[in-house]
């Protein structure tokens, strides 16, 4: 039926649209984002100068709270016109000078025209400063957005972050800066008398999905398609959004869009409702268990979700516990087991020579001339192995090198060791050495053999 | 030389020259400096002069590229200054750096709120911010005392003279110097003084300690120029004697900031009131106690002398009478609230910013409570949020593996006896806990994740992934945190 094709393609491109470019729903969080609300609200609307740190792990929804806050506050007429806002990055601005140059032309200071900078790092550090003294309670407020803040700690002498906690703690134009990092520690980085300027709120965002039954109903939000009435909804707030056009919020002209997608009620029945049955069979919640074990964050599962909606095919229009746990097998797998699998049988018995040393000698480090001697004892007598000359054993054992199965010792003595006589040591666990050998495919009987005891 | 690592020369003198001969004053065209910036004046002399009317095909088109485009954003109140005609970028540049273009900040379109709609709690608040410094600080006659008097025998004297002031942040060092100065300034207003000339620096504010001069030099005339010309200048200033010379105020805040290897700017600052000419009187701002002993030379400390003054850490009666003078009348405040952040405060740092900042969020509380008054529950739950410790609330949240391999970490720490442990050991850790468990084990690869996952919040110190097995790992947070975290929960998990 080429129309289910139709809605199902449609049905695709609308959830890996949303996994992606969904950039200012948040959920769970009531209670912090009220509170950084209302700070920025304060800031904008009192011209009350404050700052803020929001600390949690990394995939905890940061930048998406902040998002969202800006959000909800840009659709404010009072919000927009009053306010500047100034995004800095920590991974671009990798200096105070940067950095600088970046909140002039943002600011739209005066001596910056058409996103050119004039003037010297000095000057430019001057001016700001000068600018921002002149201001008072009737300038704009800027609310200046540090992410990866701990980065902007490193730069040299926290130039910049004492002059813009100082501008807050005084009475010159009313400023906010909040920090975003994943560092619980951060503030033992500040110096004292940032640290001392500093208003110590902190806002901690942890992921509320403390409980399994959360994260189940995480994933049949993510999965399930919303009715038609609550897609207009959220086209309406975005449009709303559009319609402002606002410098302050760089992700909305790329954003998720839901108005440009209608789906057929029948489609839409038939989909949550085989889904939601799929989602409860105790094969996909044990799946799910098994990564809610290992990461609770919302960027894992949505990157898990997002493989799961690539598999979608007219031929397989609905998503099954079949390719549920067939996709949780990818992310138990391990990567280092593949890659033992796909060396030839004479870096294998190298790789089970070593093991053989290993484990005899306690993890003592090796080199080319240890391993070369322990396989020669066991190709002497093997059948298959008898004609391997050792330059081509050298080979195996580089390949292994670089495959950073084995690493040397160190890194400085390259030059002076010759490389037959560099130690090493090995990156492997004796159990993965055990399961490639199980799992190689056509393994001769002699390796396979020699593998379960180092007596020949 | 000393010109090669200071500021890259630029020298405004320089570039003046070059654009009066190129572009005959009053030309609306310019180009960027950039090509310019390092040439020595024989260079821009050979390029620009003898063909300032016949120009290379390269220089004309990016001129008029740069004409075209000639709409300059013009905003705020220096816009009344600025004539009809536009003014491109580089004479804008000019005109900042002669100090003819006041620097301004955008206003805003709203009036703001109106004093008589604000409620109780909302003036509190605004009356407890930092920024908001009283006329006379409290707990600090004292060091008023000893300030004003160093200072006004200075002016009265008509001699130059140094002074250290130190103390930790927080403890009303420049509040109290700066309130010094108002009152003479109010003091000369009224002609009982001899006039005087307030200048202040803050060695954080620069960007480098030579940047010193350009700052003072910007405050005696206005003008920016570069380091090494303003360094000469007053130089000139200083130290040829010249009549009607009045008293110099000259305040430096964040004095260490200000000490590089070769301590040049602090030994001219420090060496300048020693010159009779100078009439310069130096006020040094710094936390440490034992700086000049520790940090300065001997020339330079023997240059500082020996009138110091320390400021102690306020204890918590003095904070309590800081936070209820900020109150004035106001009836917001419980009296054992104010007591109770005073006590916390001061048995920590004793900083006034942090307990006015934590009575400034106990208000905040108190507002979305809807309560009228402030009152020590929410001070209570203020203390807690801003004397904050997450990492037994960040352990608990962690997923069942990341708490196994923290377990795993900890356990192998007190198998092993050393603080550094290796991933292989905490692996085999791991191992034995999940199969205790029950539960399936993770391959390294993903384990390495987990251990990157909590370095990136320094639950662990690890090193970087690439060490795979070997790498090394440190517990950032104490065994008995994550026993705690994770037994208490085991607890309410089981009620």
């Amino acid at each position: 039926m080429p129309e289910d094709a139709q809605e199902l393609r449609k049905a695709r491109r609308f959830l890996k649209e949303r996994l992606q470019r969904d950039y200012t729903t948040l959920r769970g969080y009531k209670e912090e984002r009220s509170n950084v609300r209302q700070l920025l609200q304060r800031t904008a609307e009192m011209g009350e100068s404050n700052s803020l740190l929001l600390i949690g792990p990394r995939g905890a929804g940061k930048t998406t709270l902040i998002n969202a806050v800006l959000t909800d506050l840009l659709v404010n007429r009072s919000f927009v016109d009053n306010t500047l806002i100034v995004h800095l990055d920590g991974n671009l601005h990798t200096d105070d000078r940067i950095a600088l140059k970046s909140i002039t032309v943002q600011m739209r200071l005066e001596n910056a025209a058409d996103g050119k900078v004039f003037g010297s790092f000095a000057e430019n550090l001057a001016f700001l400063l000068q600018c921002l003294k002149a201001g008072d309670k009737k300038s704009k407020s800027v609310v200046f957005i540090l992410e990866e803040f701990d980065l902007f700690c490193t730069h040299h002498n926290q130039t910049l972050l004492y002059n813009l906690f100082d501008v807050s703690q005084s009475a010159q134009a009313p400023i906010c800066v909040l920090g975003v990092t994943c560092r619980l520690d951060v503030i033992e980085l500040l110096e004292k008398r940032v640290k001392s300027r500093f208003s110590h709120r902190q806002v901690f965002l942890f992921p509320s999905a403390d409980q399994f039954e959360a994260y189940t109903k995480l994933c049949q939000e993510l999965l399930l398609i919303p009715s038609n009435s609550e897609l207009k909804a959220s086209a309406d707030r975005i449009d709303s959004l559009h319609l402002l056009k606002s410098e302050a919020l760089n992700f909305n002209r790329n954003h998720f869009d839901g108005v440009e997608y209608e789906f057929d009620n029948k489609f839409v029945e038939n989909w949550n409702k085989h889904h939601a049955k799929m989602l409860k069979s105790s094969q996909a919640q044990k799946t799910f268990q098994m990564l809610y074990d290992f990461d609770i964050s919302e960027a894992f599962l949505k990157n898990f979700i997002f493989r799961l909606v690539a598999q979608l095919k007219p031929d397989a229009p609905h998503i099954t516990v079949d390719q549920l746990t067939a996709l949780s097998a990818q992310y138990e797998g391990d990567d280092k087991i593949d890659m033992l699998c796909g060396l030839s049988v004479l870096e294998l018995c190298l790789i089970i020579a070593i093991k053989h040393h290993s484990e005899i000698y306690d993890r003592d480090p090796f080199n080319f001339e240890i391993v070369f001697a322990r396989f020669s004892k066991f190709a002497k007598i093997s059948t298959t192995m008898q004609s391997v000359e050792r330059s081509i054993v050298l080979k195996a054992f580089e390949h292994l090198r670089i495959g950073e199965l084995i690493m040397p010792l160190s890194n400085s003595g390259v030059g002076k060791v010759q490389k037959e006589f560099e130690m090493h040591k090995m990156a492997l666990t004796y159990g993965q050495i055990q399961q490639a050998v199980q799992r190689y495919q056509a393994l001769p009987t002699e390796v396979a053999q020699w593998a379960q005891s180092s007596l020949i | 030389s000393r010109l090669a690592e200071g500021t890259p020369r630029r020298s405004i003198q320089l570039s003046n020259i070059v654009e009066q001969r190129v572009f005959k004053d009053n030309e609306i065209i310019s180009t960027p400096k950039r090509g310019r910036k390092t040439k020595s004046i024989e260079d821009a002399d050979a390029d620009y002069s003898p063909r300032s009317v016949q120009k290379t095909p390269t220089r004309t088109r990016r001129i008029s590229a740069t004409a075209k485009s000639t709409v300059t954003p013009i905003r705020g109140t220096a816009a009344t200054s600025a004539s009809a005609a536009p003014i491109t970028p580089s004479q804008k540049l000019k005109k900042i750096r002669a100090g003819e273009l006041s620097p301004s900040m955008q206003q805003r379109s709203g009036k703001p709120v109106d004093e008589s709609r604000k409620s109780q709690l909302q003036l509190a608040r605004e009356q407890l911010h930092v920024s908001v410094v009283p006329k006379s600080l409290p707990c600090r006659e004292k060091e008023f005392e000893n300030i004003y008097s160093f200072l006004e025998g200075k002016i009265q004297d008509q001699c130059g003279g140094c002074m250290y002031v130190s103390g930790v942040p927080g403890t009303g060092k420049t509040a109290t110097v700066t309130g010094v100065i108002r009152t003479l300034q109010r003091l000369v207003s009224q002609d009982k003084l001899a006039d005087f000339d307030f200048l202040e620096i803050n060695g954080m504010r620069l960007t480098e300690p030579r940047q010193a001069y350009v700052q003072i030099y910007k405050q005696l005339t206005g003008k920016t120029v570069s380091w090494e010309h303003a360094h000469t200048l007053l130089e000139k200033r200083f130290t040829t004697p010249a009549p009607r010379r009045v008293t110099t105020v000259l305040l430096v805040d964040e004095l260490d900031i200000l000490c590089n290897r070769r301590q040049d700017v602090v030994y001219n600052l420090l060496d300048w009131p020693t010159k009779s000419a100078a009439r310069l009187v130096v006020v040094t701002i710094a936390n440490t106690m034992d700086l000049p002993e520790r940090l300065l030379m001997g020339k330079v400390t023997s240059r500082l002398g020996l009138t110091r003054l320390t400021f102690q850490p306020y204890t918590h009666k003095q904070l309590q009478e800081i936070v209820t003078a900020r109150l004035g009348g106001s009836e917001a405040f419980k009296g054992e609230a104010v007591q109770l952040v005073a006590r916390k405060v001061a048995a920590v740092s004793g900083d006034a910013r942090r307990a006015l900042d934590i009575c400034r969020r106990a208000t905040e509380i108190a507002d979305t409570a809807r309560d009228k008054c402030v009152t020590m529950l929410h001070v209570q739950q203020a203390l807690g949020e801003m004397i904050a410790s997450a990492k037994v609330q960040a352990i608990k949240n962690c997923s069942r593996l990341e708490q196994i391999f923290l377990q795993a970490v900890a356990a192998e720490v007190t198998r092993t006896g050393v603080e550094e442990s290796t991933f292989m050991g905490v692996y085999t850790q791991v191992e034995t806990i999940a199969a205790f468990m029950g539960v399936s084990l993770p391959p390294p690869g993903r384990a390495l994740r987990l251990c990157a996952k909590l370095g990136a919040e320094r639950l662990i110190i690890s090193e970087h992934s690439r060490n795979d097995l070997f790498q090394k790992i440190l517990l950032n947070v104490s065994a008995d945190d994550i026993h705690y975290a994770l037994r208490v929960g085991e607890i309410a998990a089981a009620n």
